[in-house]
């Protein structure tokens, strides 16, 4: 008997020793109190490597949780990740009024310029509302082109431009006569911005927020993408506006096997036409955050918000294009100047404006009547005149970017 | 050698029979001592646990990852609450297949029955504790089921749930019967339970005049067993602890939305199974109701075992009792097993 207790003794021993093993196995404890939410959280104990996700958030202050939701306290990777908004990605549309949302962030009223959730949600990127109105209009399923329906249901009660509309109904295409709009929708609904791209895709990019501002992906470790940027250059815009094209006979979407390196050549249309900036500067330097991201209303075309063109920093014969004096009232330049610093923005700046009042704030009127850019991503410096002055001979009438072209397109 | 006070506990000399594995299997001493794992346990969990809806389950988070050992503890308070159903399962299954419930123990199988449900109840209320999405289910399905009672049922639910849905008084209440309502009486029913064994003259044996070996050992020799048992219970506890850490789940956001898993904790599997035979009511309560009436019925319905039959497995004399708790057990393993592989 003896001898059995002391064999026994000895195995209790030994699973306790296992059970200390165990506990030193477990990873070092990273205690983190964000500034924000006050609780501590455990995330770091694992995912210290992790870069810090822009300068706009650093982890002190937001931690972890705030935007992506898990279990705080858990040291189990099953059970912490459990409740993560958005697995990966917490600004996918479908929850990003949770992560990102919020009084105090980006869920707020056009007066303090936070309603980016909103705008983003009626924009024509989500909504895909007018690809889905001109294939419907096209094959005789509607009269007109205007929107009835959007990639999901969707109404707004605050109505600004001439061509908002008040609801778009979530598109369902078991509801449509034409073979040609069910193969539309079987193939081609996979173009806005919180669409999944398949596995292994060449042009790989996140959804919500972060399928513009967590520019290039393709290269990262899964996981390790952790960075958020209003930095976007233009093969980021790339991943959906330079992806493929449409056939429009089959109603398919074929995408390109290849890589675009030469953006002047390996432009997915043949017929398109460029003038230099147009291949020379990124998208974002000319596009205005209400085009890209919405300005609130739900539009039946891109056309409707895509706004900017030649003339609005090269003016017309008769015109020189409209400049504004910065001065402390503007906020919301000195914001954007702030979060991606390639200007030095001062009171008293003389930049260019676009017809909505929109502030160019990377642009400057400089003492000679010339003008000059700032690239937003590669900080180039770009001199331009204006039109006015020169022997151009487009008509008043002939803004459109097509009458541009006729003289000022490169042969590609 | 001087016999201390847990030697004191145990009488100074008892037949070598009723010590015998083989006859006892060691489990109403296995049970006591995971009763005692239990209270110690859970009395450290105690130091942490918040019982609010808001902060229940991250509370519990705190104890299995961030206090030191504190995995390790509540792992022992899981798994030897599991392991006390199984007990104390076996150890009602000994009794009747050894025809051991005969008078003079009548009554104290009926305590040994009380402390059995108290066991399910505690292994319950401890379950809803929890408050995460893998309880979610059991409680508002499980607690549903009160509502199918005729006449009663309404109130019963009220009176358990304080509310017409699972809210903070809920927990309060689970809180407040795990470890009052349910966990106090049953440590005085054990105690009870364990003084009756020796009042009745001990573990069932013939009458000392029907024995064939007179063989007896000293409460020392006893002590001994009972500490290589307890040595060896606790060695599996922590191995289990260690490799298969109780589950745990993220908290519950909204308490209507079920959405966690929908089976319910593996003691009630064959409820859950019977469930879908038909009318809840029926199924879910009436017939679990009168399993329990036919095990307390077992002492006052079937003729008595010999008195020289005591003291061995399967008599001849209480056959028909070994037949309808072996139906019973069969029955409620195969739907327990039916019900864990089943999908949900």
């Amino acid at each position: 008997m003896r001898k059995w207790i002391v064999l026994a003794s000895g195995t209790l021993l030994l699973t306790l020793a296992l059970a200390r093993w165990m506990e030193f196995r477990q990873p070092q404890l990273v205690s983190l109190v964000p500034t924000l939410t006050g609780q501590p959280e455990y995330c770091l104990s694992c995912h210290g490597e992790l870069p810090e996700i822009s300068s706009s958030h650093p982890v002190k202050t937001f931690g972890c949780v705030l935007c992506h939701g898990g279990e705080r306290l858990a040291m189990d990777a099953d059970l912490a990740h459990s409740s993560m908004r958005g697995g990966e990605n917490p600004s996918d549309l479908a929850v990003v009024e949770q992560s990102c949302g919020g009084g105090n962030c980006h869920s707020g009223t056009t007066a303090d310029n936070l309603d980016h959730i909103q705008r983003v949600l009626t924009s024509v990127q989500s909504t895909y509302a007018g690809a889905i109105a001109n294939i419907r209009f096209t094959f005789g399923a509607q009269p007109d082109q205007i929107a009835r329906f959007g990639i999901q249901s969707i109404t707004d009660s605050h109505i600004t431009t001439k061509t908002g509309l008040p609801s778009l109904n979530a598109f369902d295409p078991s509801n449509e006569t034409s073979p040609l709009i069910q193969q539309f929708a079987d193939n081609c609904l996979t173009c806005h911005i919180n669409a999944t791209l398949q596995d292994g895709t060449l042009f790989a990019r996140l959804t919500g927020c972060a399928a513009c501002h967590t520019p290039g992906i393709n290269g990262f470790a899964k996981g390790q993408i952790h960075h958020l940027t209003t930095t976007i250059p233009y093969s980021q815009c790339n991943t959906c506006h330079n992806r493929g094209n449409y056939d429009l006979r089959s109603m398919a979407f074929i995408e390109r096997t290849d890589v675009a390196t030469d953006r002047l050549h390996d432009y997915y249309q043949p017929i398109a036409q460029f003038t230099r900036c147009e291949y020379t500067l990124d998208c974002v330097d000319c596009h205005t955050r209400s085009e890209a991201m919405g300005d609130g209303d739900l539009h039946s075309n891109k056309k409707d918000i895509q706004y900017i063109q030649c003339k609005t920093c090269h003016g017309t014969l008769t015109e020189l294009p409209q400049t504004h004096t910065i001065t402390e009232a503007d906020k919301l330049a000195f914001k954007l100047a702030f979060l991606n610093p390639v200007v030095d923005l001062k009171a008293g700046d003389s930049v260019l404006v676009t017809e909505k009042g929109e502030l160019l704030w990377n642009t400057r009127v400089l003492p000679d009547g010339s003008y000059e850019m700032t690239g937003k991503v590669t900080r180039q410096n770009f001199t331009f005149r204006p039109v006015k002055g020169t022997t151009c001979k487009q008509k008043p009438e002939q803004q459109g970017s097509q009458y541009c072209h006729e003289c000022h397109s490169v042969e590609r | 050698m001087r016999p201390n006070f847990f030697h004191h506990l145990h009488p100074p000399t008892i037949p070598a029979r009723q010590s015998r594995w083989r006859y006892t299997l060691g489990a109403g001493g296995t049970a006591i001592f995971l009763v005692l794992v239990l209270i110690i346990t859970g009395t450290l969990e105690m130091f942490y646990y918040i019982p609010t809806t808001d902060e229940a389950a991250t509370s519990i988070q705190t104890i299995a990852y961030l206090v030191p050992f504190g995995g390790l503890v509540r792992n022992l308070h899981f798994w030897s609450a599991q392991f006390l159903l199984v007990v104390s399962a076996v150890h009602l299954a000994r009794v009747v297949f050894s025809g051991a419930y005969a008078p003079p123990r009548r009554f104290n199988y009926l305590l040994g029955l009380v402390l059995f449900v108290s066991a399910i109840l505690l292994d319950f209320t401890g379950y809803i504790l929890r408050w995460d999405t893998g309880i979610q289910w059991a409680l508002v399905v499980g607690t549903n089921l009160l509502k199918t009672i005729p006449v009663l049922g309404n109130r019963l639910y009220v009176l358990l749930i304080g509310g017409i849905q699972p809210v903070q008084a809920t927990l309060t209440r689970f809180y407040a019967w795990h470890l009052v309502g349910l966990m106090l009486p049953a440590a005085f029913l054990v105690g009870w339970h364990a003084f009756r064994v020796r009042r009745d003259g001990g573990i069932a044996l013939p009458p000392a005049s029907m024995r064939t070996d007179n063989e007896r050992i000293t409460r020392f020799e006893l002590v001994r067993r009972e500490v290589l048992a307890m040595l060896f219970s606790a060695s599996v506890l922590i191995l289990l602890s260690v490799f298969a850490p109780a589950p745990l789940a993220a908290p519950i956001k909204e308490i209507t939305a079920i959405s966690g898993d929908a089976r319910a904790p593996w003691f009630f599997l064959w409820v859950q199974q019977m469930l879908k035979w038909g009318d809840p009511f029926v199924w879910g309560i009436l017939v679990p109701l009168i399993v329990l009436a036919v095990l307390a019925l077992i002492p006052y319905i079937f003729p008595r075992p010999a008195e020289k039959d005591l003291g061995r497995w399967f008599p001849k004399s209480n056959r028909m009792a070994q037949i309808i708790l072996a139906g019973i057990a069969l029955l409620v393993i195969a739907l327990t097993i039916i019900g864990s592989l089943a999908a949900f």
